[in-house]
């Protein structure tokens, strides 16, 4: 009785008192976040012990970079809201429930994206954008590295320069591929598809999220900070006597791993624990289990990384020397803590990438999904082999070549899971009706690229190969196959399939198919040319070549200009699509999966009365028409 | 189901799209494995050891055994599009049948890339064993490699222990480098001789060859090492027994 | 054209001049543009015949307060730096004499094999008015290492070391009055893109100490241009 006359009283969302949950923001965010900076590196300053004279080891600026980097990342999440409720369980008490309701962002119209909202469909749309950034950022590093590679010579960049550009066009892109999928449609489309009203844990969902933004002012400072000369494997002892922008790295690096564990466990957790009644995991689309064990792979393995990048902060800012062997570490460590991360870390992009593609091929071919038992063996599969394949990375490194063989083993078997993968989406291709769609023509392009992609990797994985092509641009033009030919492109078929969803809108047909053909031109030109001079011998990461190679060179320079253009268009119909494009139906597709069973835009809670589930997403075919 | 189809339809060979992606399956491969082996031999270029001709000789071994692979997606995938292709903003209709499986094309995929992938790694440990066998029983000279920022230098210790920053090997005589850093990491490598090894501040690894023809060959760092990595490289000249015991003398050491 | 296409090329010529933008920004950033010419004097005798002969004169700090960063030193007062500038052109087949004055103390080479001077005409060089051909390892201020891309040319590489100023010299503020002098000779090749760094680990990090000043170009590294006479 009490409680329900006290309630008007209690300040909700229209009450005329602001309460503090609704002062907070991306600007209060913002603002807390460089006063932490601020505020931590004068306290750095002040109290911190001096370097001793003629010590070697400088490392009072790394300390006071990274005070500062802690202070930022503490007062971003405290300004943009992220300890309210840890703050409620402290004093013993949880958020009320119009709090929560505020946190979910209701009624709030477009400001919910800018604030601490918990929505799964709130976050998907943050997610999107965000990836598009970040993309956009990591393209503008990649035609740099290009103009500087497109003349005999290079130096067009200061080597330096060009190291940094490179490191941070690794790691952005990485970042960006990371969550390019999980992030926008394991957010928005995944809870709604498995019948759910949100994810597990909203709070989380909006901590991961935030966490990926506070991850980039550090890294970006990097280029203020000296650069990061190591490229994104940042190996040591390179990494040790980088300038500070290291730390810059190491700690946009530590928050983003947070992050994707984070993530992991609440897409994991939301997966298994709220599937609609009657879901059983027969039952389940495949795209689920693409995200789930996207993330569920990155669980074991981020923790990894998070713990690689410490033990290097710790060596460079306290002179202990876990990677340094003159005190008793070992370079090697770092390589395999490095790729123990850094392997399963391509599969963590690919799996739901290729899951997104076999959940769209039943749609547009109008026939069930060709043997969803050998889908879900591939995907668990890889997820399962790629945690042992990561020394094939440290064949030539001599640390271990009685290794070599096994690995070579490990690595090479990892083909037969990616195998049945590929006869998943052809077999659904044949002898369906082929609807010439964008998704579609996504298919048929990452199974093009994907494949060459593929085989290349096999050449790679043999040792005697390997000695002749590891480290060389070989490799690049190989995993570019991979994570952008097969990654990209189907996220891109994700985003044009999932897009009237998320927006209401369809993606503009036309300008989708210019983009989708620039794009795949250009890429097929620039990395075949990359795939040449690999051959020829050019090595990774430099920023000077011979004449002998210019010409292979100067082809793919022209490709990544071709692929710039695409990419432009594609921007372009992005946002034209998303403003001024047609509106659609409920489910243009005709598509059988619960995501569009709902209505645009998705009410808060997604379902009115939660659907119950008597069958696959893939009754497609004959006897059902 | 399976039982039903196979009586009502012919066998899966006599269907048209059957025929049709068969027809370009062998076509493709012929395509692919001709002009990607051509291809890739040219770029590798002419080998300067037995090492480097045998990894060309696996990768072109590799890409024939990988062109019926890609070829067969190709032809399938084309074959698809050669189909019953539909545009427009409405679905075509469902397709005429609902299979959700076939156990026999499955397990003939799944035993076919195994058998492939376990060549390929039979292939490699083989190759492999046979590298390392020829470096530990032959005779070699020992050469020490030493990586710095952004410089090689080499030691001739059979030789005296003469000193250059030149890299000068007698022809048809094996050769075993041991490697190591004075800072980063770098990664020893001679292009036209196929071997490659990391150079680590601290340890020495190894990695050998034998020159087999005379000439002028590249070697390059392929670790990321800093300022000037892509100017971490010289040239590697391999000459004639005489001629480098002349040159060794040059330099302060004994032939 | 469709609207929709003028629109999209509208948005890839703006993204287009954006990068280039960027880039253009980016590639204008350069610690050190200023470059030194050699200066001629006349020709000179050598084992390939007589040569034009060509001389540049350098020096090595031990901070940056002489070098191309201006008299406050720029961003890093405290770091090591070559002066005047640290970017030089020479003409191709030509003899390059050059003159070092090395202000800087120093200690052990990790590497001896950069205490020997490789590559000038006769494989020596002069200290304070000797000839040499190597130095005590143990007291090495820096060295001036020349090397380029393994390309078809002539392949150029000269290394020489620049022994330390000793401590006692060393005073509290300001730069010695005795600094080593070390001049040696050598022969350019074809015209080519070459760079120059130093080998005696003078920077920052632990294991390698070739970070900072090491690694960054307008201080101990630098870019060697040898073009057609």
């Amino acid at each position: 009785m009490t409680t329900v006359t006290n309630r008007p009283a209690s300040a909700g969302p229209s009450a005329p008192k602001k309460a503090l949950i609704e002062r907070l923001s991306i600007i209060t965010g913002l603002l807390l976040g460089i006063v932490g900076a601020v505020l931590a590196w004068y306290l750095a300053r002040t109290f911190l012990p001096v370097n001793t004279d003629g010590s070697y080891i400088k490392t009072r600026m790394d300390q006071e970079v990274f005070i500062a980097m802690i202070g930022w990342f503490v007062g971003f999440m405290t300004g943009i809201g992220a300890l309210i409720g840890p703050f409620r369980w402290l004093l013993g008490k949880d958020l009320t429930h119009d709090e929560t309701l505020f946190y979910a962002g209701k009624d709030q119209g477009v400001k919910r994206y800018f604030r601490y909202t918990t929505d799964h469909k709130v976050v998907g749309i943050q997610y999107l954008v965000i990836t598009m950034v970040i993309f956009f950022v990591g393209g503008v590093l990649a035609m740099l590295i290009r103009t500087n590679l497109g003349h005999a010579g290079g130096n067009w960049l200061q080597p330096q320069t060009y190291n940094t550009v490179v490191g941070l066009h690794g790691i952005t892109m990485v970042v960006g591929a990371i969550i390019m999928i999980t992030g926008p449609f394991g957010n928005f489309i995944m809870p709604i598809m498995i019948g759910a009203r949100d994810m597990a844990f909203p709070r989380l969902n909006a901590l991961s999220f935030w966490l990926v933004v506070a991850a980039v002012p550090p890294l970006l400072s990097s280029i203020w900070l000296g650069g990061i000369p190591t490229g994104w494997s940042a190996y040591n002892p390179l990494e040790n006597q980088a300038p500070p922008g290291m730390d810059g790295f190491i700690m946009a690096i530590c928050i983003f791993a947070i992050s994707t564990m984070v993530a992991g466990a609440n897409i994991t957790a939301t997966a298994v624990k709220m599937r609609a009644k009657g879901m059983t995991w027969n039952r389940t689309p495949i795209f689920i289990y693409g995200v789930v064990a996207s993330v569920a792979l990155a669980l074991p393995v981020f923790p990894v990384f998070f713990l690689s990048q410490v033990l290097s902060g710790l060596d460079r800012a306290t002179g202990s020397t876990f990677f340094d062997v003159r005190g008793g570490g070992s370079p090697w460590l770092y390589e395999n803590l490095f790729w123990i991360m850094g392997h399963p870390e391509v599969y963590v992009i690919l799996i739901p990438a290729l899951a997104a593609l076999m959940e769209m091929a039943p749609v547009f071919t109008r026939r069930p999904l060709f043997s969803f038992n050998l889908a879900i063996m591939g995907i668990a599969g890889i997820s399962g082999l790629s945690v042992l394949v990561w020394a094939h990375h440290l064949y030539v490194s001599g640390w271990a070549p009685l290794l070599n063989g096994p690995f070579m083993l490990t690595t090479e078997l990892i083909s037969i899971p990616t195998g049945m993968l590929f006869l998943v989406l052809i077999g659904t291709l044949w002898r369906g009706r082929v609807w010439i769609t964008l998704p579609t023509a996504a298919i048929y392009a990452v199974l093009f690229n994907f494949t060459i992609g593929g085989i290349t990797g096999i050449y790679l994985s043999d040792v005697s190969a390997d000695a002749a092509l590891h480290g060389s641009i070989f490799v690049t033009a190989h995993f570019h196959y991979t994570l952008m030919g097969a990654g990209l492109t189907s996220a891109i078929g994700a985003l044009v399939y999932w897009f009237p969803k998320m927006t209401g809108r369809m993606f503009d047909k036309k300008l989708g198919w210019t983009a989708f053909w620039i794009t795949q031109v250009g890429f097929n030109i620039a990395f075949m040319g990359m795939f040449m001079v690999g051959l020829a011998g050019q090595p990774r990461r430099v920023g000077a070549i011979s004449a002998f190679y210019d010409k292979g060179n100067s082809i793919t320079t022209m490709g990544a200009y071709i692929i710039m253009t695409g990419m432009l268009v594609l921007l372009h119909g992005v946002v034209v699509s998303w403003v001024w494009g047609t509106k659609a139906t409920q489910n243009p597709w005709f598509a059988k999966s619960l995501e569009w069973s709902v209505a645009y835009p998705v009410p808060l809670e997604n379902f009115d009365v939660l659907p119950v589930v008597t069958e696959d997403a893939y009754g497609y075919g004959k006897a059902q028409s | 189901m399976s039982e039903l189809e196979t009586t009502q339809r012919p066998s899966w060979w006599k269907r048209s799209d059957a025929k049709k992606a068969i027809f370009l399956w062998v076509i493709f491969t012929a395509i692919i494995g001709y002009t990607a082996s051509i291809i890739q031999s040219r770029a590798m270029g002419s080998p300067a050891s037995e090492n480097m001709s045998n990894t060309i000789n696996m990768v072109k071994i590799f890409t024939w055994a990988a062109a019926p692979v890609a070829g067969l997606v190709a032809a399938l995938t084309i074959t698809t599009l050669l189909g019953q292709r539909h545009f427009g903003d409405n679905p075509p209709p469902e397709a005429e049948h609902e299979i959700r499986n076939s156990p026999r094309v499955a397990a003939t995929w799944v035993v076919v890339s195994t058998l492939l992938c376990l060549f390929a790694v039979i292939y490699g440990m083989v190759l492999v064993q046979a590298d390392e066998n020829k470096l530990r029983t032959a005779n070699p000279i020992n050469i020490d490699v030493t990586g710095q920022q952004w410089v090689w230098n080499f030691k001739y210790v059979d030789n005296g222990g003469a000193q250059s920053a030149d890299l000068y090997l007698p022809v048809n005589k094996p050769v075993l480098f041991h490697v190591t850093s004075t800072d980063v990491m770098h990664s020893f490598w001679i292009v036209q001789m196929g071997i490659k090894v990391d150079a680590n501040p601290g340890y020495v690894t190894e990695t050998g060859t034998t020159p087999n023809k005379i000439g002028v060959y590249d070697l390059r760092c392929a670790e990321l090492c800093g300022l000037y990595h892509a100017y971490m490289q010289k040239k590697v000249h391999v000459v004639s027994q005489a001629d480098y015991d002349a040159w060794v003398q040059n330099q302060g050491g004994n032939a | 054209m469709n609207k929709r296409y003028i629109a999209a090329l509208g948005t890839v010529i703006l993204g287009a001049a954006v990068i280039a933008g960027i880039g253009t920004y980016v590639a204008s950033a350069k610690n050190d543009s200023r470059v030194l010419e050699a200066t001629p004097a006349g020709t000179m005798e050598t084992p390939e015949g007589t040569l034009p002969h060509y001389t540049l004169d350098m020096s090595a700090y031990p901070d940056s307060m002489s070098g191309s960063h201006g008299a406050d030193g720029g961003v890093h007062p405290d770091w090591v730096s070559y002066g005047p500038v640290t970017n030089f052109k020479v003409p191709a087949h030509s003899v390059i004499t050059i003159t070092i004055k090395q202000y800087d103390s120093g200690e052990r080479l990790s590497n001896d094999f950069f205490a020997t001077v490789h590559g000038t005409l006769d494989g020596t060089a002069t200290l304070d008015g000797q000839s040499i051909t190597n130095v005590d390892p143990e007291h090495v201020g820096h060295t001036f290492t020349l090397h380029g891309l393994a390309d078809a040319k002539s392949q150029l590489f000269v290394s020489v070391p620049l022994p330390a100023v000793e401590e006692a010299d060393m005073p509290d503020s300001g730069y010695t009055t005795s600094p080593r002098v070390v001049t040696f000779s050598f022969i350019t090749g074809d015209a080519g893109e070459y760079v120059w760094n130093c080998e005696y680990p003078c920077g920052d990090g632990t294991t390698a100490r070739f970070g900072g000043p090491m690694s960054t170009q307008g201080y101990m590294a630098g870019n060697f241009s040898v073009v057609k006479a």
